[in-house]
């Protein structure tokens, strides 16, 4: 590539900032946090403003939105929508139970925390969030893009026999195609 | 004619066009759907499991997360469950006030499933205007309790709080408004010849077998059966009210969006009434120290009408500061499974996302 | 509650014929008691018969006290408009139940969630084994022995909460070295 370090600079504030203002979010509601999003999308909130918007499948997504608790059956699909994702991908853990239980935190279904089976960039506490906090979330990950820190894919492919052990440890029935990035 | 092989085509749990997190698993020979499985468990979060663990009171928390679209029915069916072990009386005003919560609660879930039939059958601008307007009802509860969404605001003996200043005048306007908006939305969506091709005659429900079936709601009334809880079982105080329960004949989507159209105007009317005819007074009958609350042992089965149909609660307690048992049975419960597969085989694949959103599956409320 | 000639007429009806007891709670609710054999034949009879057509819910309750597993199954007149529960008791180990997904098509799936949630088996069932949970090897978790705050203890992590039992912006303003914004302040506990 470029070998000038200021160039390299210059081409990498243009690749984030492309990047901030296109934020194409998966349309997979995994949880009850699904309900603002709608709210979210349209006319009053209208987060297509900030370049948000939402995308069908996982190979056009830019963002993974795991809206509230996710029990263990959805945590394998999870897992699998995040592994298609192309990098650069984020994550935003929306709700108080995807921190830490929230109010489920005693259930034997729903896990506890998030970032422990995938890397999580930005959490959203509440529940639910408004739109409004969902947005300021959204801005907040656009700040960590543009900074360049938001490199949680890399992040996950680095340790990925940490996030697998985790992850195997609450799917016992482990039958899904490893992807080669 | 070439017979056409048969292949198994998954749709969900992640797909845009599934009301919610859940799979089905259906055969399909061409366009034409053969037989359709479907696949739940994806929103299991044991909440009935987690009741027993809870105080009386606490439960409510948990209770208005049933079915994300539509909290206050489960909030309400449970208190009048609870209320019918404790034997509580609930003051006069606090059932006008629950019934005008309750009505509020369908608009938004009307406006939300406006905008789920419609963008299910491609018109995305029906979304942007309902759940747009969704957000004044939104910002009622908002005024009311505190929330958007989970308002954990109708208690056993009553309701939380008494209605804000000028809170009734602001339900009024909303109601204005949002009667003006119905043209609005019959010219894009009802009288809009795209949904209108789409709809008749797809997803039909036969009249002789709708009530064994278990359908309930909408979708029952949409075949020509006239039965809602409201009038069959009247609770708080729905039979002081003047008010038409529509039907219509036909059993297909069609017809229960036009169930829908008359039921949101019904409701519009009902609030206001209820406004009108609100006595002053008592909203709350106390009920003792929460964590002390002990509600006397037995077994109760208290059922409300929410959008997509009847709503049951069974309690059980064996006289302790804890609920024994709680048993929610939603209208997904049936809508969902078994009387989707009934519906689909035959249909398109195209039309799968526009029948579940038309019988108003629910999957939180199937798996709780 | 002066009249419930409705009710009591139902009462008759269903407890006559099959030498059952039963009783009025309040208007429209009658319930009946028998044992596991004829809970078929109470169900099929009122619904062929007296118009109880509406399968409203079926529910299992675990009463771990007596060792038994409570079934009951609410049905509906959209005639009558009254509510019959039918209630059985059965034992908590090994249980079995009669499958009734004959008589209505939908009380499939409440068998299949009470197979998995209470372990409750049903012969002849058709469907799969899994229905809400997935992969599950535990002991049916819906059971009163069934300690779900143990398992999740065991099973999920726990993220530690907070050790101070301090005011949330307080922390919030050590962790981040900054000031508590304006607006904030008046709503200090302090105050």
């Amino acid at each position: 590539m470029i070998n000038d370090k200021d160039s390299q600079k210059i081409v990498d504030y243009i690749q984030n900032f492309s990047r901030k203002h296109s934020l194409f979010v998966m349309a997979y509601g995994t949880g009850c946090g699904a309900i603002e999003i709608p709210a979210t999308m349209t006319s009053r909130y209208d987060a297509e403003r900030f370049g948000i918007r939402g995308a069908a499948t996982p190979r056009q997504a830019d963002v993974l939105l795991i809206t509230g608790y996710l029990a263990t059956k959805t945590l394998k699909r999870v897992i699998r929508v995040y592994e298609q994702m192309q990098e650069p991908k984020y994550v935003i853990g929306f709700g108080s139970c995807t921190i830490n239980g929230g109010m489920y935190y005693d259930s034997y279904n729903t896990i506890n925390a998030l970032e422990q089976y995938i890397p999580v960039d930005v959490y959203i506490n509440g529940c639910m969030p408004r739109p409004e906090s969902v947005i300021s979330g959204f801005i907040k990950l656009q700040e960590l893009i543009q900074q360049g820190k938001a490199d949680n894919g890399k992040r996950y492919r680095e340790n990925l026999e940490w996030y697998r052990a985790n992850q195997k440890k609450i799917i016992k029935n482990w039958k899904m195609p490893d992807y080669n990035w | 004619m070439i017979r056409e092989k048969e292949t198994t085509l998954y749709l969900g749990p992640q797909h845009p066009g599934i009301t919610g997190n859940m799979m089905i698993k259906l055969k399909v020979q061409g366009d034409t759907v053969v037989s359709a499985t479907t696949h739940v468990g994806y929103l299991h979060r044991a909440f009935e499991k987690l009741i027993e663990r809870r105080n009386w009171l606490n439960a409510f928390t948990l209770l208005c997360r049933f079915c994300v679209p539509e909290p206050d029915p489960m909030e309400l069916t449970y208190a009048r469950a609870v209320e019918e072990l404790d034997n509580r009386e609930v003051p006069e005003r606090a059932k006008y006030i629950r019934v005008i919560v309750m009505e509020l609660a369908r608009l938004q879930s009307f406006l939300l499933w406006y905008a789920g039939q419609a963008g299910s059958g491609g018109l995305y601008t029906m979304g942007q205007w309902s759940v747009g307007d969704r957000n004044y009802v939104l910002d009622l509860f908002e005024d009311l309790t505190g929330g958007r969404i989970y308002h954990m605001y109708i208690w056993p003996g009553g309701v939380r709080r008494d209605l804000p200043d000028g809170w009734t005048d602001k339900v009024l306007k909303t109601m204005d408004y949002l009667e003006n908006r119905q043209k609005d939305y019959n010219q894009l969506m009802f009288d809009n010849t795209v949904f209108q091709k789409r709809a008749k005659g797809v997803g039909i429900i036969p009249k002789d077998k709708a009530v064994e079936w278990g359908v309930v709601g909408p979708p029952l009334r949409g075949t020509g059966i006239k039965s809602d809880v409201r009038i069959d079982e009247p609770y708080e105080i729905y039979d002081k009210l003047d008010f038409v329960v529509p039907t219509f004949e036909g059993g297909d989507i069609w017809a229960r969006a036009m169930v829908r159209q008359e039921e949101f105007r019904q409701s519009i009317s009902i609030i206001r009434q209820a406004i009108e005819k609100m006595p002053k007074g008592e909203y709350y009958n106390k009920v003792p120290n929460p964590m002390k609350w002990i509600v006397p042992e037995g077994q109760a089965w208290a059922k409300t009408e929410s959008v997509r149909g009847e709503i049951g609660f069974y309690v059980a307690s064996n006289g302790t500061n804890k609920p024994y048992r709680v048993h929610a049975k939603g209208a997904a419960y049936t809508h969902g499974v078994t009387v989707l597969e009934k519906v689909l085989p035959g249909q398109n694949i195209a039309d799968v996302s526009f029948i579940m959103n038309s019988l108003g599956v629910c999957p939180p409320e199937i798996e709780r | 509650m002066t009249d419930l000639i409705k009710e009591q007429k139902l009462l008759e009806n269903v407890t006559n014929p099959f030498k059952i007891k039963g009783r009025v709670i309040r208007n429209r609710r009658v319930e009946v008691f028998c044992d596991k054999e004829t809970v078929s034949s109470v169900l099929l009879y009122a619904k062929t018969q007296l118009g109880y057509i509406h399968l409203a819910h079926m529910t299992c309750i675990d009463w771990i006290d007596e060792n038994k597993f409570e079934l009951i199954y609410t049905i509906w007149s959209p005639v009558e408009k009254v509510h019959l529960f039918v209630k059985t008791k059965i034992d908590r180990e090994n249980p079995v139940m009669e499958n009734i997904d004959k008589i209505w098509d939908q009380a499939n799936t409440y068998e299949r969630e009470m197979r998995e949630m209470f372990g409750i088996e049903f012969p002849g069932l058709i469907g799969e084994h899994d229905f809400a949970l997935e992969d599950w090897d535990e002991m049916p978790p819906m059971r009163k022995d069934f300690d779900t705050h143990q398992y999740a203890e065991q099973t999920y992590y726990n993220r530690p909460g907070r050790e101070d039992a301090k005011d949330v912006r307080e922390t919030l303003v050590e962790r981040s070295g900054t000031e508590v914004p304006d607006f904030a302040k008046k709503y200090s506990r302090e105050r």
